[in-house]
């Protein structure tokens, strides 16, 4: 169980960026896209077989060519003198009984994470992920601001489009972050290292969707692009958004043409097109709950089936 | 590493070949292989592999009336040059499992080879002959084993714990080859006697058992008589059976209905 370096590059007063697979991949494809688009160049992984089991293999004239495990790796960038660490998983190491990161294997993957970090001077993390709340799918998505230490708090204030959990939950700004990014972020704490969780918003009624959210993952780029003083060109990113968008308009359409969701259910996704983020959420949670009943049914049956293993 | 391993006594090998089977596998091809195999070779456990972080251990699965329980066993005859491995898959930690098999055999046996037998289910009639496809670790060993009649195989997909072990074998220099034997897909929930024939016909060349196949060919013959009593008194899967017979495809539902028909009659005893 460990981590690869092929490359030591000489980075200071670094800042890390993580991305895993999670709800509408808003944070793997936010941090990916950031990633991508600094051309950011590989430098190590973490080795996968402890955390992960294969997910392909290739046999090609009778000869095992390759077993395709999910890659957790490494890159670095420096921008405006600024030394940037990107780490990208492809999936989150669970237990076996969960999607999400949760036990001693995604503790273990979290402080490997974080051994590098500190290896090369790292200062800061982000993670990023989803948060599922009442807004439409029209409608911008913010970030969801959450910092490891209160020292954060101001700086969180200031960034564009972006709610602290007061802001949503009430004075106490409770809630829970599941998965990696959570738990990096605690694990970052007990590290004495800086932490922020940022996570764009996603429509409650499409977090069990298996397609993916680019408006969430804009969002979370938006404020981290202006954190770093940089700009990087959206276009494919907005491209994606908007053919998503048609996307569900098209999906819930067809539902509410089949009556494949009851009629009360489409009123009450509805009513959330012409309400502004910052206001109330009009739904209850006992009416979420059933919304979401009838939305992960429809989800569950476009599943996949069971493969055949060689 | 030590504490995954229980040794009930401490056997000496001379290079031996792995033979590796599991529990689970279409036509129950793998268990019965191993089961088969080990009786013929007189063949006793002398360790076994502790369940504890490997299975979820919560109760018991009850199959055929009677409680089951994993269990993941290497086994030794007379022959010093054979070592056998049976076990049900691991639920947890697939590739620490894999990998302390994998030690066992290359640092306490200095085990030479390793051979997977499984089952893989095919669009073919039990009454045409089953063929192996092959997948080798090595290409120097896929050279070595031309003339036994194994196929290349091609696929491209998710891999089966079989697959894994070939490659952490491949990546510690071990040379390997998972056999998948052809069983009829009908077949598959029942026991495809006939595949386990042909399975132990290739390690009986490649070993020089002198297995005696005696009662496996009764038990052929046996299920090939029912499977004639099944054509006779149902004319719908005769004509399926004879579409497959004269390689043409059957319909999703038609070969539902054939693996229903079959399945149910076989398991009617």
């Amino acid at each position: 169980m460990g981590t690869r370096l092929y490359i030591r590059p000489d980075l200071k007063n670094s800042v890390m960026f993580c991305g895993w697979p999670g709800i509408g991949n808003i944070g793997i494809n936010a941090i990916d896209s950031l990633r991508r688009a600094l051309r950011a160049k590989e430098f190590g992984r973490i080795e996968p077989w402890d955390f992960f089991d294969p997910g392909e293999v290739l046999i090609e004239n009778g000869l095992l060519t390759d077993l395709k495990f999910p890659t957790n790796k490494f890159y670095f960038q420096r921008v405006k003198n600024q030394d940037l660490i990107f780490f990208i998983g492809q999936q989150q190491p669970t237990e076996g009984r969960t999607r999400y990161a949760e036990g001693q294997k995604a503790y273990q993957m979290a402080n490997l994470v974080l051994d590098v970090a500190a290896e090369f001077d790292c200062r800061r993390v982000y993670t990023s992920g989803a948060a599922v709340t009442q807004i439409h799918h029209t409608s911008k998505s913010r970030v969801w601001a959450v910092p490891n230490n209160q020292n954060l708090v101001e700086e969180v204030k200031q960034y564009e489009n972006t709610v602290l959990m007061s802001a949503i939950e009430g004075p106490r700004g409770q809630g829970v972050i599941t998965g990696l990014n959570g738990l990096l972020l605690g694990v970052a704490k007990k590290r004495g290292l800086e932490a922020i969780c940022v996570m764009g918003e996603i429509p409650y009624y499409l977090q069990g969707a298996p397609w993916p959210y680019p408006k969430g993952s804009r969002s979370v780029i938006e404020v981290l692009t202006k954190i770093l003083c940089i700009d990087i060109d959206l276009g494919k990113l907005d491209e994606l958004a908007r053919s998503a968008e048609e996307n569900i308009e098209g999906f819930l359409e067809s539902l509410y043409r089949t009556e494949g969701i009851p009629p009360e259910v489409r009123d009450e996704i509805e009513r959330l097109r012409d309400i502004g983020p910052t206001e109330p959420g009009p739904i209850t949670e006992e009416e979420q709950k059933k919304i979401m009943e009838h939305i992960d049914e429809l989800f569950d049956q476009g599943g996949r089936k069971d493969e055949r293993h060689l | 590493m030590k504490d995954i391993f229980k040794f009930s006594e401490q056997p000496e090998f001379e290079n031996p070949s792995l033979i590796v089977g599991w529990h689970e596998d279409a036509g129950r091809l793998s268990p019965r292989v191993i089961e088969y195999l080990n009786k013929k070779i007189n063949a006793k456990s002398f360790c076994e592999i502790e369940l504890l972080g490997f299975f979820t251990l919560a109760g018991v699965a009850i199959e055929n009336n009677i409680a089951q329980f994993p269990e993941c066993r290497f086994y030794h005859g007379q022959r010093n040059d054979l070592l056998v491995f049976g076990g049900s898959e691991p639920q947890f930690e697939r590739h620490k499992f894999l990998d302390a098999i994998v030690d066992l055999a290359q640092h306490y046996c200095r085990t030479r080879e390793l051979y997977t037998v499984n089952g893989t289910i095919s669009p073919i009639a039990h009454t045409d002959p089953r063929k192996i496809l092959a997948v080798f670790n090595q290409q120097e060993f896929q050279k070595r084993l031309r003339g036994y009649g194994l196929q290349d195989m091609n696929w491209k997909g998710p891999p089966a714990i079989s697959s894994h072990l070939l490659w952490i074998a491949q990546r510690r220099g071990i040379p390997g080859v998972s056999l998948w034997t052809e069983i009829p897909f009908y077949l598959a929930a029942c026991e495809d006697s006939q595949a386990v024939k042909t399975t132990l016909g290739f390690l009986d060349q490649k070993f020089d058992l002198g297995l005696d196949f005696g009662e496996l060919d009764e038990q052929i013959a046996e299920q090939n008589g029912k499977m004639a009593q099944l054509r006779e008194e149902e004319p719908s899967i005769d004509r399926c059976i004879g579409m497959l017979e004269s390689g043409l495809s059957l319909s999703g539902e038609e070969q539902m209905e054939l693996t229903r028909a079959v399945t149910g009659f076989l398991e009617q005893g």
